[in-house]
């Protein structure tokens, strides 16, 4: 180009010059840890916290690219503050001694469908918080063995384990057991399935294998269903900023994870998977799909 | 018994509020305008903007800090990890878990310089079947490309860590982003989408962010009388590149946020710089 050169300014230069210390090859090691009895290697301090070897693809698209075009799309101008909310009065009164322990309800109905938005600012754009995974193994109600083949496939799908890394909130890959007995079903108490969580760049990490692995090589699937242009969204779930979707048994030997080695588990297992988003108030489900249909999940209107 | 409703009166009031608005409808409006010229003085001259934007094609590099805690914490998680279940992944003495073999040790003494642990064995024939199985893998791409050694301002392969922006240069040899007046009848978001076309090109395919414009820009100096407003947008390069058409647009760029401040006025930088990403 003949016109013009680019001036790059200084402020980047500098930047990349100043550092803490250079990075040399790192230290030999002279002594190697002592090992438990397990063979495992105890480190030389107690409260050791493992925290990011690397940056996350998926999140860096995130910050660079997806924060700002959602916060451009989801922007709702309002003109003015908004009023004060309606005051709901109590059905009894609270002072009259034959009601006062009991249970009040507001009149006017119930307002969960009906919470607004919080107002649009820079701070509060839709993001990932959370994805939870989770399968019912029938045979666990015979046998609760059967549950080894699904806690394996989900630690391998996860890379999540309890306390991993020392960080205590990691919970790892969790047993679900039945909250009440249901006759020739169920057993209160008795383990039924299993779940996982995951946060942070293991989170992405999970859904970049989703939705680059996993859906595209599924066959029949052409999208999350959408429900009705014209269904009801002021419910619990229109309002919450959780998009859900089940994957079949099929879907498991997709993940690589377990692809190189299917035979190595007895049986495939189908999930679900439940994306958890910051969104709340009316809208926050299309905020939430406009999320992830940014992420490259697929939608489709029935 | 029951408490007195206080929202009564407030939905009362609101409601004859509603109704005296609707009054209002009623009662004669004043005139639109009384002379046209005195209209069409005050009458801005609207126009759209568009920054197209191409997103960064590879995560960014880590900066030193970050390369030296990465490096630290990689050596804790290698040191500290459970052993790795070899004969549940690999069949033993598949080409596979020999090649998987070769990269662990590497990885290891870079880690440590030396194995800190017994380490499975391969063979010769293993080792000859990893060496094929890494050929079929390919080369890598590099994060800096052709265009970046040329020095080629209006490739998309630039600069692949960074957010680039359209610039493009006007018969006058001024810069700016490309723009259109509005058209009667029509909607700001479709000036913005025709502020590209006529100018670049039609094999472009793009995605306009949204129908909401991002920023305004107010020149200080009025046009001919007239204040002018100009109202930016946001849009995705997908696919294509930019053609101009040699008469309103006579070249083009692709450039980054502060390479983009040497090109333009200063009173436009000032004006726009917050709507672009400093990514």
């Amino acid at each position: 180009m003949s016109a013009a050169t680019p001036k790059i300014t200084t402020a980047v230069k500098a930047a990349s010059r100043g550092s803490l210390r250079p990075i040399r090859r790192a230290p030999e090691m002279r002594k190697l840890l002592k090992r438990d009895e397990r063979g495992l290697p105890i480190p030389h301090i107690k409260h050791l916290v493992l925290r990011d070897t690397h940056h996350s693809r998926l999140q860096d698209f995130y910050y660079n690219t997806l924060q700002d075009d959602l916060m451009y799309m989801t922007y709702v101008h309002e003109s003015s503050p908004r009023p004060p909310p309606r005051a709901t009065r109590l059905a009894y009164d609270p002072e009259d001694p034959y009601t006062k322990n009991r249970h009040n309800p507001p009149v006017g109905g119930s307002q969960i469908g009906k919470k607004l938005p919080p107002p649009s600012t820079a701070h509060n754009v839709v993001q990932l918080e959370r994805i939870q995974i989770h399968t019912m193994v029938k045979e666990a109600i015979n046998s609760k063995s059967n549950l080894l083949g699904a806690i394996a496939a989900f630690r391998a799908i996860s890379g999540e384990n309890h306390q991993a890394g020392g960080v205590h909130t990691s919970e790892g890959v969790q047993i679900v057991r039945a909250v009440k007995t249901v006759g020739g079903w169920s057993r209160a108490g008795g383990p039924l399935g299993v779940k996982v969580d995951l946060k942070g760049p293991k989170m992405y990490d999970f859904l970049t294998t989703l939705v680059e692995f996993v859906l595209p090589r599924l066959r029949e699937f052409n999208g999350v269903q959408l429900p009705g242009s014209s269904s009801n969204m002021q419910t619990p779930a229109g309002v919450s900023g959780v998009v859900s979707f089940g994957l079949p048994p099929e879907a498991m030997g997709l993940f690589p994870q377990i692809e190189v080695n299917l035979d190595s588990y007895p049986k495939s297992y189908g999930m679900h998977v439940h994306l958890i988003t910051n969104a709340e108030g009316q809208g926050a489900q299309n905020r939430a799909r406009a999320l992830l249909s940014g992420f490259g999940v697929p939608f489709l209107r029935k | 018994m029951l408490p007195r409703r206080p929202a009564l009166q407030a939905v009362r009031s609101l409601a004859t509020e509603v109704g005296a608005a609707n009054n209002t409808l009623h009662a004669p409006t004043p005139p639109l305008s009384t002379t046209k010229s005195a209209v069409t003085r005050s009458k801005p001259l609207l126009e759209a903007a568009v920054i197209v934007n191409r997103s960064p094609t590879i995560t960014r590099s880590p900066s030193r800090f970050e390369k030296t805690f990465f490096q630290y914490q990689s050596r804790i998680a290698r040191a500290l990890h459970n052993p790795f279940p070899y004969e549940f992944y690999f069949k033993q003495g598949s080409p596979l878990e020999a090649q998987f073999n070769i990269e662990e040790r590497s990885r290891e003494r870079q880690a440590f310089g030396r194995l800190t642990r017994t380490m499975w064995d391969t063979t010769e024939a293993n080792l000859e079947a990893a060496k094929l199985a890494k050929e079929e893998v390919g080369k890598r791409a590099t994060r800096f490309t052709e265009a970046d050694k040329r020095k080629d301002l209006r490739s998309l392969d630039r600069r692949g860590e960074r957010n680039l922006y359209l610039v493009t240069k006007s018969e006058d040899s001024s810069w700016s982003f490309p723009r259109a007046a509005i058209r009667k009848g029509e909607f700001l978001h479709q000036t913005a989408e025709r502020a590209l076309y006529p100018h670049c090109g039609v094999n472009v395919d793009t995605w306009l962010v949204g129908r909401k414009p991002i920023g305004l820009y107010k020149p200080a100096e009025p046009t001919e009388g007239h204040e002018r407003l100009v109202f930016f947008y946001k849009m995705h390069i997908l696919a294509g590149q930019v053609e101009p058409n040699g008469s309103s647009a006579v070249d083009f760029a692709w450039l980054t946020k502060e390479e983009i401040k040497g090109y333009v006025e200063r009173e436009y930088w000032r004006g726009v710089k917050d709507m672009l990403s400093d990514s």
